[in-house]
């Protein structure tokens, strides 16, 4: 694409003839992939005409072309002395710097000519991460999931919330948000008896904040400490009664402790406040077909596999309503349930219990 | 100086009274036993996996007697064929002859139990009169060849392997005898876990060097022996349709689930479904465990089936079904509806917040407080001995699980246990014949545990022992009925371990029964008035 540009650019300039000769016969090198020969012929053209600003763009390219790039800057820089608004000039220099770890001298010129790619990299590189952050997504609007784009831009998002909160422990140690921040750190790494107390501290400093108790209460989950589950998934629900996902945590705590009857309505209220969501669906299917309620039971299931297709929740689905037609005396029912369970199985593999 | 007794005092030793846990560890008096399962730093899966418990009366003298299979010495240079060193006595199985004091005496070597066999890895073990010859026979199963061990009745076993045709081979774990075609002569199941020797072992968690999972090596099939009458048995696997399903089976139960007759047969298998095969009467099975309902959990997830006990535990009358199973997974009971159909009722039933990070493995459905509700006992360890170090909420020691039945809903108790073990096989039974059920439970690297029930509450109890004629002697496979309750007669269950063979009821409050006896002859015996408290010797009538 460069050297398109490049071949462009050069028809419509003109320097002393030798200059031009040595110019185009570097050209005809680059085409014949004769790297070699291109630098020495541009050498020469700039040499010929030390004030073309063009021989030394392309006596940089030329370099680019070797990956010599502690070469390349020299005549880039040359080239820019020569004609400051040298597009091409500032974008080859960008990624010459770049390469040569020279990452804020890179930037003012990968920013001059909008190459976001290499300018987000740089802006990583130079530890300005809310704007690296913002160079990826802008990015990967132009170019949506490219790989090298989504890969900077969660290890940028990453170090910016590392950041953010290495911020908050140095700063403000002893807030609840630091508790928080450090417990949600042990869950991850699974130390549940760490998480917790620190859950618990962040509670005792600020009882009202949101998705504390939804936390903790996931810590107990994690080690079945189902009762102490609950009590911290009500407590967020009561705290935050129009949040979906408490309620979804609560009635499977509830499940978990053969509570189907109270686990009902908490999950019918979770899935009016976010429906659709397959999960709760699911849950709610099981604590349906527990009360006894078959058509809430049906219903929940079929939308699940509406919603999902062909994953293993759907598989669990199917699973769920064969046993409840079964019951029901629906035995070609059941057997199609249980037929499609087992066709889903053999492509997806057996579900196994986490 | 003495203190008169104030009420409040009364009171308070009342409440430490009840406050009591069930069973109290008592020392087994004359036992030297210790499992050796040899581990080493190559993994190898057998390892972890034993040892088996018989509790039953070998000379006859009404007094348990407790059999011990041990592993075998392994070292890292272990390759096919392999040698495990049997024939040092640390590593024999053991029998130990209950004294009237309670105490035991190792009766190994008269008994001509000795050997177990170089190349063999003790796993296993069953017990049944297969000879209804009124002795108690013993089944040994292990890496390697099995060994049945007849009953000559003088105190002494022959191993009769090779004339009875039942060596099995490969990996056997639990067995258990009983009488598929009502012949009146015991029958043999043997499961086996999976293709395995120790040149294909493979070790596991990268750099946490870890037993692997059981999808790592082949299924393999389970082994069914007829019994021909003769002292020979037949291997029937291939003729009855079992050697049609591949599993990795650890634990097996009976019972007839659906009422034809026919002593059907549950397998827990581990890391993927479980089987049910349907005894179709004619010398036949049919594996209908997805049909059922008694494959997956109520998610329809495969499970690390280990365990397994095969009774009623909400006093229906129909034999339901227990799994014990590793962390994260609940243990999975599946109450039998009738008509052939289960319902997952881990849930309901409680053990969904009791259960789900612990490994089980020996489990029985027993009514240790004697009041008239089957409680759960589950000898508990992960299979992994470095679990700790992948995951700080996992324990490779833990309690055991003792779990009262109130009414089919289960709440843990206090089993009395206060050190962690890394237990596997647990065997029941009223081993001082007080009316209360023990247990003995096997674990890793240790000495056996002995629970004596505490007993002397103020329920009542009767224990029956049964005597076939028509069906066989030892009546494995009659359903049992007193006041309400129902118990399917057997040995066979848990995991690795054979139970005393006698058919014990809590009677709670009442001071009589009726007892109704069904027998795999399907002659029905009904005795009225029976009083409580005693050991009920009940023969089958020659005619019906």
């Amino acid at each position: 694409m460069i050297h398109l540009f490049l071949y462009a650019w050069l028809a419509g300039q003109a320097g002393n003839s030798e200059a031009i000769q040595h110019l185009q016969a570097g050209l005809e090198a680059r085409k014949q992939h004769q790297v070699e020969l291109e630098i020495a012929e541009f050498r020469k053209a700039t040499e010929s005409d030390p004030n073309s600003a063009e021989a030394y763009v392309n006596l940089g390219s030329a370099y680019l072309e070797k990956r010599d790039y502690g070469a390349a800057i020299a005549p880039l820089k040359r080239a820019l002395e020569l004609s400051p608004d040298l597009p091409v000039a500032h974008q080859l220099i960008g990624y010459a710097l770049l390469a040569q770890g020279y990452s804020a001298e890179a930037i003012p010129h990968l920013q001059r000519v909008g190459a976001l790619d290499a300018l987000g990299i740089a802006q990583l590189e130079t530890n300005q991460l809310t704007e690296a952050v913002s160079t990826f997504t802008q990015a990967l609007a132009q170019r949506p999931g490219d790989p090298d784009l989504l890969y900077y831009l969660g290890h940028a998002s990453g170090l910016l919330s590392k950041d953010a909160i290495d911020n908050l422990l140095a700063t403000h140690p002893d807030s609840a948000r630091a508790h928080q921040a450090l417990a949600e750190n042990y869950y991850v790494l699974r130390q549940m008896p760490q998480a917790e107390k620190e859950y618990q501290e962040a509670l005792r400093l600020r009882p009202e904040l949101p998705g504390l108790h939804l936390e903790l209460g996931q810590v107990y989950a994690n080690s079945a400490q189902w009762p102490k589950a609950e009590a911290e998934f009500r407590a967020e629900c009561k705290l935050r009664p129009g949040n979906a996902e408490a309620g979804y945590r609560l009635g499977a705590a509830l499940l978990q402790q053969g509570k189907a009857q109270d686990a009902l309505p908490e999950l019918k209220r979770s899935n009016e406040l976010k429906p659709e969501m397959p999960e709760t669906l699911y849950s709610l299917g099981k604590a349906a077909s527990l009360n006894g309620d078959s058509a809430t039971a049906e219903r929940a299931w079929l939308k699940v596999i509406e919603l999902e297709k062909n994953t293993s929740l759907a598989a669990q689905a199917h699973f769920g309503l064969a046993g409840l037609y079964r019951k029901q005396g629906k035995s070609a029912l059941a057997q199609h349930e249980m037929q499609e369970f087992q066709k889903l199985q053999s492509t997806i593999g057996p579900p196994r219990s986490e | 100086m003495h203190r008169r007794l104030t009420r409040r005092d009364f009171l308070n030793y009342a409440a430490m009274a009840a406050a009591a846990p069930i069973f109290e560890i008592k020392p087994l008096r004359g036992i030297d036993f210790l499992l050796q399962n040899s581990p080493t730093p190559r993994k190898f899966l057998i390892e972890t996996m034993p040892g088996g418990v018989a509790l039953f009366d070998y000379n006859n003298d009404g007094l348990l007697d407790i059999f011990m299979v041990n592993g075998g010495r392994i070292t890292e240079s272990l390759h096919v064929p392999e040698n495990f060193e049997r024939s040092n006595p640390r590593y024999w199985n053991r029998l130990y002859r209950q004294n009237r004091d309670g105490s035991f005496l190792d009766v190994t070597q008269a008994a001509g139990l000795a050997s177990a066999g170089n190349g063999n890895y003790g796993m296993g073990v069953a017990v049944g009169d297969y000879d209804n010859d009124g002795n108690a026979d013993l089944y040994v199963t292990s890496y390697g060849k099995n060994i049945l061990y007849h009953n000559n009745g003088d105190g002494t076993f022959t191993d009769v392997t090779s004339k009875a045709g039942v060596a099995g081979g490969g990996w056997s774990v639990s067995a258990g005898f009983f009488d598929y075609d009502n012949d009146g002569r015991l029958d043999l199941f043997v499961t086996r876990y999976m293709e395995w020797d120790s040149d294909h072992n493979k070790i596991c968690g990268g750099d946490w060097h870890t037993y692997c999972p059981p999808n790592a090596f082949p299924a393999t099939t389970c082994l069914l022996y007829h019994n021909r009458g003769d002292g020979t048995f037949e291997d029937v696997t291939e003729r009855s349709g079992l050697a049609a399903k591949k599993g990795r089976a650890l634990g097996v139960a009976f019972a007839d689930y659906d009422g034809d007759g026919f002593t059907d047969i549950f397998v827990s298998n581990d890391g993927m479904q479980q089987y049910l095969f349907h005894n179709n009467g004619d010398g036949t099975f049919t594996e209908c465990a997805l049909e059922s309902g008694v494959a997956f959990t109520a998610d329809g997830k495969g499970m690390s089936g280990m365990g397994t006990v095969f009774q009623d535990y909400d006093n229906d009358g129909r034999p339901d079904v227990l799994v014990t199973v590793l962390p994260r997974e609940i243990y999975s009971l599946y109450h039998n509806e009738g008509g052939g159909n289960f319902n997952y009722a881990s849930l309901e039933a409680g053990l969904g917040t009791m259960t789900s990070m612990s490994s089980g493995w020996g489990v029985g459905l027993e009514d240790f407080d004697n009041d008239g509700w089957k409680d759960l006992f589950v000898a508990q360890g992960h299979v992994l001995d470095n679990v700790q170090d992948i995951d700080a909420s996992l324990r490779y020691r833990e309690l055991p699980l003792l779990a009262l039945n109130h009414k089919g809903r289960f709440e843990r108790a206090d089993s009395g246990v206060t050190e962690p073990l890394a237990a596997r096989g647990v065997a029941f039974g009223d081993i001082n014949n007080d009316g209360s059920i023990d247990a003995v439970i096997s674990c890793l690297g240790g000495p056996p545990v002995l629970l004596l029930n505490r007993g002397g509450g103020t329920n009542h109890w009767l224990t029956i022992l049964l005597q076939g004629t028509r069906s066989n002697r030892d009546g494995y496979g009659a359903r049992v009925s007193v006041n309400g309750q129902t118990r399917v007669a057997t040995s066979a269950g848990s995991y690795l371990c054979a139970n005393d063979k006698r058919v014990h009821f809590g009677l709670g409050s009442a001071e009589k029964a009726t007892v109704e006896i069904l027998w795999p002859s399907g002659v029905k015996q009904i005795l009225n008035d029976v009083r409580a408290d005693q050991f009920l010797s009940v023969r089958e009538p020659e005619r019906s």
